[in-house]
């Protein structure tokens, strides 16, 4: 049974890892743009949920609300942010975006206080048995929260006309922008969907630990990085698996690697040997 | 020479005078400073704020009360991020440009170690007011800790766990930094001689939030107690999910625990946590209940352990100061040493290693409050380490 527990809240924290470092490979699919400020975005995320859902009673309401918002302000930071500093190396983009994430931290903070804040009454807590496993209802909630966005994604990508001129886009920007494609608009797009998702997990995430702190997004800034490495770079279907497999693996891990690694530690190592191995990352683009 | 002249004369030399004997006045009635090095930014910011409010609120009672001497008192503050190589700087800046009568450390035990051998270097009296690792104190006889070294309170904990609260099968989660190593440290040296029986124990890192696989462990090993070190914003999702999987052995914690922002994280799961730490909420003494009330009217948010940590080093310093009847740096360290102070964290006094000499207090969490549970004042078990 420890067995099966361990699995479930692997593949939770691999749901969670999954929904974050999508939006960051999105981003860098499109421009090759290292969005490291994306993990400000999904705390931006849990907090607008939290004070939405204390204001209203409402966590659904929360959670849309705060998808919704933490689209848009992706779309103000391309806009204001990485637009001008495109034809820049990638460098540029990859300090500026540091230098926001940082900025992000510490506005929070000064905004929302040191402490961090917490549900009024919190939602979804109950506990659910089944033969011997157990998961919160508000875990439940999540994977299933990362499992509906992911498959809508993936419907969007393949079957909408935007989402076609998406990923052609993706795979040769010239190309598509000759055959009629409004680049810029794709560049918006992908930065509300890739920020909603984040706000996704960051508010899901919320709701599980009871707490939003200026510095939750301080581990996934850098660990969505590895995922999306592992994923090989830009590649969404790549990312998923990684992140999956990052989840489980550092679940496995803590309990028994724990003596000797630190958990965060977990997916550098496995980042580390899958690289040594091939380079590329474990899915690599053609 | 007429009345005029004469007048004239004497002018600029009444003049002199009387600048010099306002500078003179100025002089005596020129604030005491105090340097505090503190994080107001970063990932300690939530500590710093309330050591930095205690700190504020022991100037602000002191000043009331008529300042030391007739001296106002003064506090000279810089964010250090909890970082040493800010830390540095700081201390060489408040030594050397504000000149500063004594230091007070309201960061954490890497900033302060740093900061520490800056101050005994300067032979300017250092008061470390949470900070745990044991080397602090070891820059010197200038440097004072004001709170529990880890090992002293892990020791109180087995202690608390094992002849109090009579349980013997213990799990650890141990929180993997020097806070955590040292409190854990401590529980298992004398776990034994307790009664108490070890059956596993389980590492996290500061960062950790979700702690599923630990808990899906923990649940399997079915112990009566869990002895868990770490801060509240891990120690209130910890606590939730451990509860929520349905584990309901007793849970202890420490005073990283010791806030009500812990409360309101937990929520119902806290009910029932046992804490060692340095406040006793239902404290008779007059200088707590005044320290609590206060706190809470000046700065609109529940007091912690933290605070009341910044809260005493300030006191501690003021009442050196007041007994050398002095600001000399020897004179003000030697009155540090002979401390015997009622704070708001308990009556303190110190060891010649400058470690704190006082009773660990047992809070347990009641209706959503913490409230007195037990006092352990066995003092050969809470000897701190003298070198």
């Amino acid at each position: 049974m420890l067995f099966v527990n361990l699995c479930m809240q692997g593949l939770l924290q691999g749901g969670i890892y999954a929904l974050i470092a999508i939006g960051l490979t999105l981003v860098y699919g499109l421009l090759r743009i290292l969005h490291v400020a994306h993990a400000g975005l999904y705390t931006l995320g849990g907090y607008i949920a939290v004070i939405v859902t204390n204001t209203t009673g409402s966590f659904s309401l929360g959670l849309m609300t705060s998808m919704l918002a933490v689209g848009l302000v992706g779309m103000v930071i391309y806009r204001l942010i990485y637009q001008p500093i495109l034809d820049k190396p990638p460098f540029v983009a990859l300090i500026a975006s540091i230098g926001l994430f940082i900025a992000l931290e510490e506005i929070y903070r000064i905004i929302f206080g040191p402490y961090g804040i917490t549900f009024a009454a919190v939602p979804l807590q109950g506990a659910v048995n089944f033969a011997g496993t157990y998961l919160r209802e508000c875990e439940i909630a999540a994977v299933l929260l990362a499992t509906l966005l992911i498959a809508a994604l993936t419907l969007f990508t393949k079957h909408s006309r935007i989402g076609i001129a998406w990923r052609a886009t993706v795979t040769d920007p010239e190309m598509s922008q000759s055959f009629g494609v409004d680049v810029v608009k794709v560049r918006y797009l992908n930065f509300f969907i890739g920020s909603a998702m984040a706000a996704g997990a960051g508010s899901m995430v919320a709701l599980m630990n009871n707490l939003v702190e200026p510095t939750m997004g301080s581990v996934p800034s850098y660990k969505a990085l590895a995922i999306i490495v592992l994923g090989g770079l830009g590649n969404v279907r790549g990312t998923l698996i990684a992140a999956l497999v990052i989840g489980i693996a550092e679940t496995f891990g803590t309990i028994y690697l724990g003596d000797y690694l630190d958990r965060d530690s977990i997916a550098f190592a496995f980042l580390i040997l899958v690289l040594m191995v091939k380079p590329t990352g474990l899915f690599a683009k053609g | 020479m007429g009345a005029k002249s004469l007048f004239k004369c004497f002018l600029p030399v009444a003049f002199t005078i009387a600048l010099s004997a306002l500078s003179a006045l100025a002089m005596t009635d020129s604030p005491i400073k105090i340097g505090v090095n503190v994080p107001l930014t970063g990932f300690a910011a939530s500590d710093g704020e309330s050591a930095l409010n205690g700190a504020k609120l022991a100037v602000d009672q002191i000043n009331k009360a008529g300042g030391v001497d007739g001296r106002k008192l003064e506090l000279v503050v810089y964010d250090d991020q909890a970082s040493p190589k800010e830390s540095v700087a700081i201390a060489t800046k408040l030594i050397e440009k504000d000149k500063v009568a004594v230091g007070v450390s309201c960061s954490y035990s890497g900033a302060t170690r740093a900061a520490a051998g800056v101050y005994q270097a300067a032979k300017i009296p250092y008061l470390s007011a949470y900070a745990i690792h044991p080397d602090i104190t070891r820059a010197g006889d200038y440097v004072f800790r004001t709170s529990f070294v880890g090992e002293v309170q892990g020791r109180a904990g087995a202690k608390l766990v094992g002849d109090l609260l009579k349980k013997n099968r213990a799990v650890l989660i141990t929180l993997n930094n020097d806070f955590g190593i040292s409190l854990a440290a401590g529980f298992k040296e004398k776990a034994g001689e307790y009664g108490v029986t070890i059956v596993n124990e389980y590492t996290y890192s500061i960062k950790d939030r979700q702690f599923g696989p630990i808990v899906a462990k923990v649940k399997a090993d079915k112990p009566d107690v869990i002895y868990a070190t770490g801060y509240f914003f891990t120690a209130g999702p910890l606590v939730t999910q451990l509860r929520a999987a349905g584990v309901d052995a007793t849970i202890i914690g420490q005073e990283g625990f010791d806030t009500q922002t812990f409360i309101d994280i937990a929520g119902t799961a806290a009910e029932g946590v046992i804490i060692t730490t340095s406040l006793g909420r239902d404290s008779k003494s007059q200088e707590t209940q005044d320290f609590i009330a206060q706190y809470e009217m000046m700065f609109n948010h529940k007091t912690d352990m933290v605070a009341a940590s910044g809260h005493t080093a300030v006191k501690v310093a003021a009442d050196a100061i007041k007994r050398a009847g002095t600001t000399d740096s020897a004179a003000v360290r030697d009155a540090i040493a002979a401390t015997n102070l009622a704070a708001s964290t308990g009556t303190i006094s110190f060891n010649s290693l400058g470690e704190i000499i006082k009773d660990v207090q047992v809070q347990v969490v009641k209706d959503g409050q913490f409230h007195d549970f037990a006092v352990i004042s066995d003092a050969k078990l809470l000897a701190p380490p003298t070198e």
